[in-house]
């Protein structure tokens, strides 16, 4: 722990640990220093010089990201000489910059563009030739590279060789002429890869499976988690026209930092997907969900003495799997499981769990299914089918007598309901390390379409007389913290836009 | 330093010998302490030959004592400053001097290894440096306890491969460690954090050169020489139009720029006049022909508003157009410029495309501005001063010789 | 010509430059020069991957070192290699002309080879014999003060 340092930035008095470098010390202040190499999880690089300052005793102005905070400094980030030299090194990176915007996928979120507005001169007094490199460079399946749009920054650089473990990049050539150059093949192999699309401040850098989907302008953008499994990194969803068009991670310390894997990253193919079931089916054809409601109702009634399996995935909600819970509890249900994909993690971000909420359905009240399932004796079967990676075996489906099976997709069953996707609902879930977070609604992927948690409530509410349904997300939240002991205290607002911990008793591993 | 330049045999040791080589070591591994060796160097008031002239002994003094990491020395061999080639004199014909003032500043910092980084240009430096340390090792001069001292140096030649950057400190120990030539952001300083990040001195040729000399002969001898400012004796190198160009060896302060270049250099080889001399290679400002009466030593010349930097003397005649010789600069910058910041990486480039543009006869009225406004937001945001290596000369070009410029502007292609 | 792995005789220069140096990386320039001599003046993909190996780098990194210098060349050169100074003091005392006579009666510009194979063009910035010049290095023999007459009996001379 080092001593305070009390410094002055432009004005504001901040106190910061000696050795802060002046970007988070005026962030504390609630000053921003614009800069384009530095991040807060890479090595200084101190090369763009767009964070320069002026500290007061010393000559030179000086590279924000590079100077330690010193007891007594006086810092000025935005004075008539330091604005002078700001716009003097936006000038020199747009001398050769391609005049790529309209078609250039980073407009709307590029820094060059931002910084240009705010920082820039205004006015382009190049006239000579700009130099060229290549563009439309492939690094591989998912990265496209462009050199000329590149101010060689070396964030990319770093993350690979620093984050990643893959040092698969490296500058070639010298002065004005330096471009990136990439190992082996020419193809980045690390499952983190993307992430330097998300860093790159500019369009040098751009996604190939979201190369010209869409201008940012046109999309809504929700934060929320994803779901591939149970680490839980927080993104944003960027959607048009309710269709999922890409994720980006969101920053949280506690969880994912500012990472996600590729692979979570890519898959989402499955909220698109335009053979999902949007309404109630008995045997193979449409039913109003109020006919279908009623019948499984009756269904599962007369199933009671026999004997009913229910079985929930741990992609559902908590608060999907509380719907589920008290039908459950009504109906007097012995048997509850729950199917749990598993694979292979790593050492960063994967989790082996590849489901979001494993956690909550043990919490629920749920145990983990028999591997294989016995021979089932149920009278009837009250199914949630997982989004994928597990599944009860078709011999299994067709020996477990009246089945009400909840699925993405058209399967065999007696009665079958559309289920939703992680981007269609306000939910929580319980990831990793006991951590509670939120997902947030951002389409609806049909109108027609009722979500799980409604038909489950209101087959319950066929059942029970008297039973009152939670509406809105809080509602079915506050639902849950009645529950175990590890969400007492807990509010939706709480949980919040990065989530939190579960208290210590009760929680899982 | 050049006395026995021209002896072929002082690149031998056994000649070196002859002329008292090695004596200054022995007396101070023998009868010295290390920091007695950085008092003595302190004392005699030398200044780096590299180009900065920072005070070597108080340089020294920056590596922290009693740490646990190795030590480690530079030598700056680089040499690739325009109008310089005095180190090549001292490598190619008295090696030993050279070696002998490293042995004795790795004892004074407590280095027991020391690179002499020569650029690859340089085959014949590399060939005699090497066959120099054959020698020296064979005789116990180099390597494991020098003389029976218990003091252990070795030393080997590592080339560079074609990059004038490397000849910046930082920059030189990036190459070293087998990457690219960039600079380094400083701090930490290279004394502190060098070579694998262990206390590092980097010291140009002559100044190691001066060393020996320095205690072979005392400090005193040494600050008695040249003038306040400007101790010892000095290597500079004169070329382009003078009558006689070639390095010369003299203490600085006894003669004016004009004396030395009139009297010593036998005034231009065309009969032209001069129009302009960069005092110092082509880093710093020229100085116009009303500039030449000043004194010649570093602090005359540094009021006079330019530098004696690396000694590198460069004359004109007025054949030449300011305008050429600023492209001339121009693009060696931009072509040497590491690229790692971007002022500099572009920036340059943009200043040599200007004045290409205007020596082909397509400068406007407006270049002349830009060209100033462009150089001013070089100079001091970069890390490292190639840029100002630029900027400083440029804008002395365009203050001095406008009228060069402005007729181009008007129509006059010159290239 | 795709270039050759890196023969016995240099791998072993090679780990002798190793013990001179705390971190073998630290050899990797003297032992390109090494790799570049023995394989025709050049470096393939070949060679620079082998060299890569060696040092137990990644090949894109070995790659952006030899980018970064003057002296490294990834393409075929002539059977020798001629370097002419462009600087300030050269040009001064006649560089300019020199460039245009070697383009003139060998038809080679900056950077390119002659048609028959015998020598590489390079203009060079400052070779570092300013009192001495115009000045070109051919390989490692030296030629300084240079007239159009030397150039001419310098370079007609190469094999």
């Amino acid at each position: 722990m080092s001593a305070p340092a009390h410094l002055r930035i432009d004005g504001h008095a901040v106190t910061v640990p000696a050795g802060t470098n002046l970007i988070e010390a005026a962030r504390r202040a609630g000053v921003t220093v614009p800069h384009y190499c530095y991040h807060p999880r890479l090595s200084i690089a101190g090369n763009c010089r767009v964070c320069l300052v002026e500290v007061e005793g010393v000559g030179k102005l000086q590279i924000g990201c590079n100077t330690g905070a010193r007891d007594g400094m006086v810092v000025h980030t935005a004075n008539e000489r330091v604005k002078e030299a700001r716009g003097g090194v936006m000038e020199f990176l747009l001398i050769n910059h391609p005049l790529d915007c309209t078609i250039c996928d980073q407009a709307g979120e590029c820094k060059l563009q931002d910084y240009a507005v705010d920082h820039g001169t205004g006015v382009a007094r190049f006239e000579d030739g700009k130099v060229h490199k290549p563009k439309n460079v492939s690094w591989g399946e998912k990265v496209v590279f462009d050199s000329e749009r590149c101010i060689l920054c070396t964030r990319c650089v770093r993350f690979l060789d620093e984050v990643a473990g893959t040092p698969q990049v490296s500058i070639d050539e010298r002065g004005d002429r330096s471009t990136l150059i990439v190992g082996g093949d020419g193809a980045l192999t690390s499952p983190y890869q993307m992430n330097i699309i998300d860093i790159c401040p500019v369009g040098a850098l751009t996604s190939r499976d979201f190369r010209f989907k869409s201008r940012l302008w046109f999309m809504r953008f929700t934060e929320t988690i994803c779901t591939s499994c149970a680490r839980g990194c927080n993104v944003v969803a960027g959607s048009r026209n309710d269709r999922l068009l890409r994720m980006v991670p969101r920053e949280n310390p506690e969880v994912n930092d500012h990472w996600m894997c590729d692979h979570g990253r890519l898959h989402y193919a499955f909220v698109n997907d335009e053979a999902r079931i949007v309404t109630a089916k008995a045997a193979g054809r449409p039913l109003p969900y109020a006919a279908a409601i009623d019948q499984a109702a009756q269904l599962l009634e007369g199933a009671r003495a026999q004997g009913i399996l229910a079985v929930a995935s741990p992609f559902m909600t908590n608060e999907e799997l509380w719907a589920l819970k008290g039908l459950c509890d009504a109906l007097d249900v012995k048997d509850r499981w729950f199917l749990k994909p598993m694979g292979e993690g790593d050492d960063l971000l994967v989790h082996p769990e590849k489901c979001p909420n494993a956690r909550g359905a043990a919490l629920a009240g749920f145990v983990e299914a028999p591997a294989p399932p016995p021979t089932p004796t149920c009278g009837a079967l009250l199914y949630v089918a997982p989004r994928e990676g597990a599944a009860l075996p078709p011999e299994f489906l067709a020996q477990a007598g009246k089945r009400i099976v909840f699925s993405l997709r058209e399967q065999e069953a007696d009665l079958l309901f559309p289920l939703t996707t992680f981007l269609e609902k306000d939910g929580t879930v319980v990831s990793a390390g006991d951590r509670v977070q939120r997902l947030t609604k951002g389409i609806t992927f049909d109108r027609n379409l009722l979500a799980e948690r409604s038909v489950l409530d209101r087959i319950h509410a066929a059942l029970e007389p008297g039973f009152v349904a939670p509406e809105t997300a809080a509602q079915a939240f506050a639902r849950l913290a009645e529950g175990p002991a590890a969400f007492a205290d807990l509010t939706w607002a709480k949980v919040g836009a990065l989530g939190t911990p579960l208290a210590r008793e009760g929680a899982t591993a | 330093m050049l006395e026995h330049a021209g002896d072929p045999a002082q690149r031998t040791l056994e000649g070196y010998r002859r002329h008292g080589g090695y004596i200054a070591l022995e007396k101070a591994l023998r009868t010295m302490q290390p920091d007695a060796v950085t008092a003595e160097v302190l004392q005699s008031g030398l200044r780096g030959r590299g180009g900065a002239g920072f005070l070597t002994g108080k340089k020294w003094q920056f590596v922290p004592k009693g740490g646990s990491k190795p030590v480690y020395l530079c030598i700056n061999a680089d040499e690739s400053e325009p109008g310089t080639c005095k180190d090549r004199q001292i490598m190619e014909h008295d090696p030993h001097q050279m070696i002998e003032g490293a042995l004795l500043a790795a004892y004074a910092i407590g280095a027991g290894t020391c690179y002499v980084y020569i650029r690859g240009e340089y085959p014949h430096s590399i060939r005699a440096t090497e066959e120099a340390l054959v020698e020296a090792r064979a005789a116990g001069l180099v390597g494991r306890d020098i003389l029976g001292s218990g003091f252990s140096c070795e030393m080997w030649v590592h080339p560079g491969a074609g990059a004038y950057i490397c000849g910046e400190e930082t920059a030189l120990l990036s190459s070293l460690e087998g990457g690219r030539g960039y600079p380094r952001l400083k701090p930490p300083f290279p004394a502190v954090e060098g070579l694998w990040r262990c206390p590092t001195i980097v010291n140009n040729v002559e100044t190691l050169a001066c060393v020996t000399q320095i205690l072979r002969r005392g400090a005193a001898w040494f600050a008695g020489l040249g003038c306040a400012g400007s101790a010892g004796t000095r290597l500079f190198c004169v070329s382009g139009h003078v009558r006689r160009p070639g390095v010369y060896e003299f203490e600085c302060g006894k003669f004016t720029l004009r004396e030395l270049l009139e009297e010593f250099c036998g005034g231009t080889n065309t009969g032209r006049p001069i129009k302009g001399c960069m005092p110092g290679g082509s880093s710093f400002q020229v100085l116009s022909p009303a500039e030449l009466d000043v004194r010649f030593d570093a602090d005359s010349v540094a009021k006079a508003g330019s530098s004696l930097g690396s000694g590198g003397i460069m004359v004109f005649d007025d054949s030449v157009s300011a305008l050429d010789v600023a492209l001339n600069i121009a693009e060696f910058y931009s072509h040497e410029s590491c690229g790692q910041c971007t002022p500099c990486r572009e920036g340059s480039d943009w200043v040599k495309k200007i004045l290409l543009r205007m020596a082909r006869g397509r400068g406007t009225a407006g270049d002349l501005e830009l060209l100033w406004d462009v150089t001013r937001k070089m100079d001091g945001t970069t890390i490292c001063p190639l840029a100002e290596a630029l900027v400083w000369p440029v804008q002395s070009y365009l203050k001095k010789y406008r009228e060069d410029f402005e007729a181009a502007v008007r129509g006059g292609a010159t290239a | 010509m795709s270039g050759r792995p890196l023969s016995p005789g240099v791998v072993a220069r090679i780990e002798e430059l190793w013990t001179r140096y705390p971190h073998k990386r630290a050899a990797l320039i003297p032992a390109l020069h090494l790799v570049q001599a023995d394989q025709d003046g050049w470096l393939s993909a070949e060679a620079l991957r082998a060299t890569a190996e060696l040092f137990d780098l990644p090949d894109q990194e070995v790659r952006g070192v030899v980018g970064f210098y003057e002296m490294f060349h990834t393409e075929p050169v002539g059977r020798h290699v001629v370097r002419l100074c462009k600087t300030l003091p050269c040009k001064l005392r006649g560089a300019d002309a020199l460039i245009a006579r070697i383009a003139e009666r060998y038809g080679v510009g900056r950077g390119e080879t002659t048609a028959d194979g015998r020598f590489t063009f390079e203009c060079f910035e400052c070779l570092g014999h300013c009192s001495t010049g115009p000045m070109m290095l051919v390989d490692e023999e030296r030629h300084e003060n240079l007239t159009v007459g030397d150039v001419d009996r310098v370079l007609d001379g190469l094999e």
